[in-house]
């Protein structure tokens, strides 16, 4: 019966689970050295919820983890990740097959170990092949993003050669031991039988000799490389810290900045490392530098001076200078914000999300941002002009549009309309939520009246606030100025609440967002609905139907405050594809992978700083390189960013959703 | 160091120009609806001047505030910005005032107020422009003036003031207490700190009449009006556009020189 005698020429081999059991126990101080780093950081709330904590990292383990999800949008290295990591989980249950075997007197034989054999090699293969990819994209091909510490190159080569060596250790018991006797088992190895067949002709002696050294060898490295990485914290951590960090991920909205409360705030955003959470600390150590977030950045892509990646390894840095003075860490304070990261970087952020959903291990970047601008904002005063100007605004005007160039007047667009207007006439108890851009920017007025118009002929009951409307308050928030949003929220709120409002419809995914997932940590729960979700109910429902033909050729581009943000990307799609004679052609970059317009953030007023392109030209590229005639959106912001980018106007239209949705429909008959 | 500042609630002037009305008969501005009133501009910096001077010197500021019950919210923002009190001056008598009555009104309320080393006012308000009220109010109280200032130091109890002048800047010495008027070229005023915002809103404004201030109601009498609105109007502006003519770019250069020229 095939089989194999574990331990062969091997004397003491238990020595090598004592070697292993020192160095985890050595890994494990390590850790809990790093563990005393991150509990530096203020509490956070994502201790919280276990119980749901475990269903979501095990639906994230096998979505992301077992099936690579995020990796795998980067095929190359993410098929290069995928085969290193099963790879991985093949030899690390063969090891563990392997000392039960030994231990329990069961040994594996016959047709049964031959495939145990087979699987086990074709493991090791996976990972030297996945090496290999990584060695070519990291020292021969070089991309952008990928920024090569010596940490990477000590790992794949140390890796490397635990395999080859394993590979040759089985060879040279197969050429002492099975060869001649066995030939058919030996090629069920195939890793070793290569390797055989080349020390065929050695004496059994040399063999043996040759056998126990380098098995002891393979042994040392392996035990040396845990060492390490505990010692030096390297990137092989991630395996156990990353799956941590998925597991700590916030569960709640995506980038929802945590409230101040101001009686009782002693600090006010970050600015020294300390004043980040311990989950926010975490995160720093479970990035691998993977460059990921830095592919999908807009501001990085477009020669801002930020990148994500840098932002998170820059912080990183940060933490362990700290460590480093961890005897006196609690008197010493650091500023964190001058060289690295700096203003510029900081303010170059539009909080897209881009770098959060291309994370693969759930490192969350945007409220590190935001935390870094509520420091500078609220305890420096410092902001670039275009930034105090805007919150200027929304503190004296309620709005942050004052100089606008074809700014109108708070309420004039329902001159001449027949609408229900808050607190007079008719009681009603859905809103209209029409937003700042969409009731003074002349071409938004447009799209508000459109949607007017349309709710009225699906016969939606509806009021509107009309002048009493002021801002939601997400500028203020995202940048940082977090106690006007926070004035914003309890004033709106408490209109919401005196009209009884309960339903609220909103045309801003800005707005939509922050009333949605924000308002409700100040006591504001309403349902509240983006306008394209409630034009897909009323299709639905057959109250709305889109039968005149609109022949178009468009491409949808996905807002990031509707899509990443609240995952509504499927709703404007349907919409569109019903409306006879519009063919809908996708971008390269479109739904979860959507490339900012460059207007959120705050920036649709905080000046872009100069790069190599403005981040809305970087996306009408997007949108010329399919064709269409029309590119649609459901944002204010995107529609007047590209209507500011689009050179050739003729060739190319851009438009609201619904728009299209109105020229669609019948005339009331 | 006590820096009082005078402030005054005005119709934002960053509305579109479409949209600012008027009526010609009544002679006033019709306020534009859904559009708050704001600080004007000239006094945000003269409360950011006292800012900076409380800054350096630490002590006191006090605003002051002619005009409806609607001016606590400039003085709430002055009080974001940085000061400590807040006072609104209204009162039946005391509307459609000129500046000699402004002025009257508000060094009675400084006067109730006292123990002041420095007062400040914008250079002029932002929606008449008259610059009078600083200096009147000089004349009032019996102090120095120090108009259009741009930079303010104080040395030993003694005022350093820059001034802008058509052709440069001059500096002047004036004992405290003095009034003195800012320029916008002082800079610009800074965002209220976030804690502060918060905490202006709780803040109580108290409201004074003409009987919490001692004003002598004859004084501000309309026979005794100086000023007269005779009329007011919207200017219209024309734009015509012409292309200037010429086969090469040096012709078109030459042709615009020469209707330049006609037009000087």
């Amino acid at each position: 019966m095939a089989s194999r005698e574990v331990f062969w020429n091997i004397t003491y081999g238990y020595v090598v689970y004592v070697l292993a059991a020192i160095g985890i126990a050595i890994w494990l101080y390590g850790f809990y050295q790093r563990y005393r780093v991150w509990r530096l950081g203020r509490p956070d709330e994502c201790a919280k919820e276990i119980g749901k904590r475990i269903g979501v990292f095990i639906r994230t383990t096998i979505v992301d983890v077992f099936f690579h999800r995020k990796f795998l949008r980067q095929p190359f290295s993410g098929t290069m990740h995928l085969i290193i990591f099963w790879g991985f989980v093949i030899l690390l249950l063969a090891s563990a097959v392997d000392a039960i075997s030994y231990y329990s007197g069961y040994h594996i034989q016959g047709t049964p170990y031959l495939w145990f054999s087979l699987i086990s090699d074709f493991g090791g293969f996976l990972i030297l092949l996945g090496i290999l990819m990584a060695a070519l994209r990291r020292y021969v091909w070089k991309p952008r993003s990928l920024n090569s510490l010596l940490d990477d190159g000590i790992v794949l080569s140390s890796l490397t050669a635990i395999l080859i060596t394993g590979y040759m250790i089985e060879g040279l018991r197969q050429a002492a031991t099975e060869i001649s006797p066995h030939p058919d088992w030996a090629v069920w190895s195939p890793g070793g039988w290569v390797f055989a067949k080349i020390f065929i002709d050695l004496s059994e002696g040399t063999l043996r000799s040759w056998h126990k050294f380098l098995w002891w060898f393979h042994s040392a490295l392996t035990v040396g490389v845990i060492l390490y990485s505990g010692l030096t914290f390297s990137k092989l951590q991630h395996l156990i810290v990353s799956p941590l960090n998925i597991f700590f991920r916030s569960l709640g909205p995506v980038g929802a900045p945590t409230p101040i409360d101001i009686e009782k705030a002693e600090i006010l955003g970050v600015g020294e490392i300390k004043d980040f959470t311990w989950k926010q600390l975490l995160d720093l150590d479970a990035c691998t530098n993977c460059g990921r977030c830095e592919d999908n950045c807009p501001a990085w892509a477009t020669g801002k001076p930020l990148s994500p990646r840098k932002l998170v390894q820059d912080l990183k840095g940060h933490m362990l200078h700290l460590s480093s003075n961890s005897a006196d860490s609690h008197e010493s304070s650091l500023p964190l914000i001058g060289e690295a990261p700096n203003e510029a970087e900081i303010w170059a952020c539009t909080t897209c999300a881009a770098c959060q959903e291309a994370c693969p291990v759930y490192v969350e970047h945007i409220l590190k941002v935001i935390d870094l601008r509520r420091h500078l904002v609220l305890a420096q005063n410092k902001m670039p002009e275009s930034a105090q100007l805007m919150l200027r605004n929304m503190q004296m005007r309620g709005h942050p549009w004052a100089g606008a160039q074809s700014l109108r007047l708070r309420g004039d667009w329902t001159t001449g309309l027949d609408l229900n207007l808050l607190g007079e006439g008719n009681h009603v108890n859905t809103l209209l939520w029409v937003g700042c851009t969409g009731a003074l920017i002349d071409r938004n007025v447009e799209v508000t009246l459109s949607l007017t118009r349309v709710l009225k002929a699906a016969g939606v009951d509806f009021a509107i606030l009309g002048e009493a409307e002021t801002c939601c308050g997400d500028p203020a928030r995202r940048a940082g100025y977090e106690f006007q949003f926070q004035l914003m929220a309890e004033q709106n709120i408490e209109i919401f609440k005196s009209h009884h409002i309960q339903e609220i419809i909103t045309s801003c995914p800005h707005c939509f967002n922050i009333i949605k997932n924000e308002y409700p940590k100040y006591g504001g729960e309403f349902r509240v609905l983006h306008y394209t979700q409630l034009l897909w109910g009323l299709i639905k429902q057959g109250r709305l139907s889109l039968s005149k033909e609109v022949k178009t050729v468009l491409t949808y581009h996905d807002p990031c405050y509707l899509g990443r943000y609240n995952g509504i990307y499927s709703e404007p799609r349907k919409i569109l594809q019903g409306i006879p004679q519009v063919r809908i052609k996708e971008m390269r970059r479109s739904r979860e992978r959507s490339f900012c317009c460059g207007g959120g953030g705050g920036h649709m007023w905080i000046e872009e700083q100069p790069g190599t392109q403005k981040i809305s030209q970087r996306r009408i590229e997007d949108v010329l390189n399919t064709g269409v005639d029309t590119v649609v959106t459901s944002c204010p912001y995107c529609l007047q960013m590209f209507e500011e980018s689009i050179e050739n106007k003729d060739s190319l239209k851009v438009k609201d959703l619904i728009e299209i949705v109105e020229s669609s429909l019948k005339k009331s008959s | 160091m006590h820096t009082i500042v005078c402030i005054k609630q005005v119709p934002d002037p960053e509305i579109p120009p479409a949209k600012f009305k008027i009526d010609p008969v009544a002679k006033k501005v019709i306020p534009p609806p859904g559009v708050p009133p704001v600080i004007s501009v000239y006094d945000e910096r003269a409360v950011e001047a006292a800012c900076r001077l409380k800054d350096k010197h630490k002590g006191k500021i006090t605003v002051l505030s002619l005009g409806s019950e609607k001016a606590t919210d400039v003085v709430r923002h002055a009080i974001s910005m940085g000061a400590d009190e807040g006072y609104v001056l209204q009162d039946e008598a005391f509307e459609n005032l000129d500046s000699f009555g402004t002025a009257y009104v508000l060094g009675k309320a400084i006067q109730k107020i006292g123990g002041y080393d420095l007062i400040l006012c914008g250079r002029q308000a932002a929606d008449w422009g008259a610059g009078q009220v600083g200096s009147i109010l000089a004349e009032i109280l019996g102090l120095p003036i120090i108009t259009l200032a741009c930079d303010i130091q104080v040395e030993d109890k003694k005022l350093k003031i820059k001034r802008i002048l058509k052709d440069g800047f001059e500096i002047v010495e004036a004992p405290t207490p003095a009034v003195a008027t800012v320029s916008s070229e002082i800079g610009l005023p800074r965002l209220p700190a976030g804690v502060a915002l918060m905490l202006a809103r709780r803040k109580q404004i108290p409201i004074w009449k003409a009987k919490d201030i001692g004003a002598d109601l004859s004084e501000l009498d309309p026979s005794k009006v100086h000023t007269e609105i005779t009329e007011i109007f919207i200017p219209t502006r024309e734009r015509k556009c012409e292309m200037i003519p010429g086969a090469t770019p040096a012709e078109v250069a030459t042709n615009l020189v020469s209707k330049l020229v006609k037009l000087i």
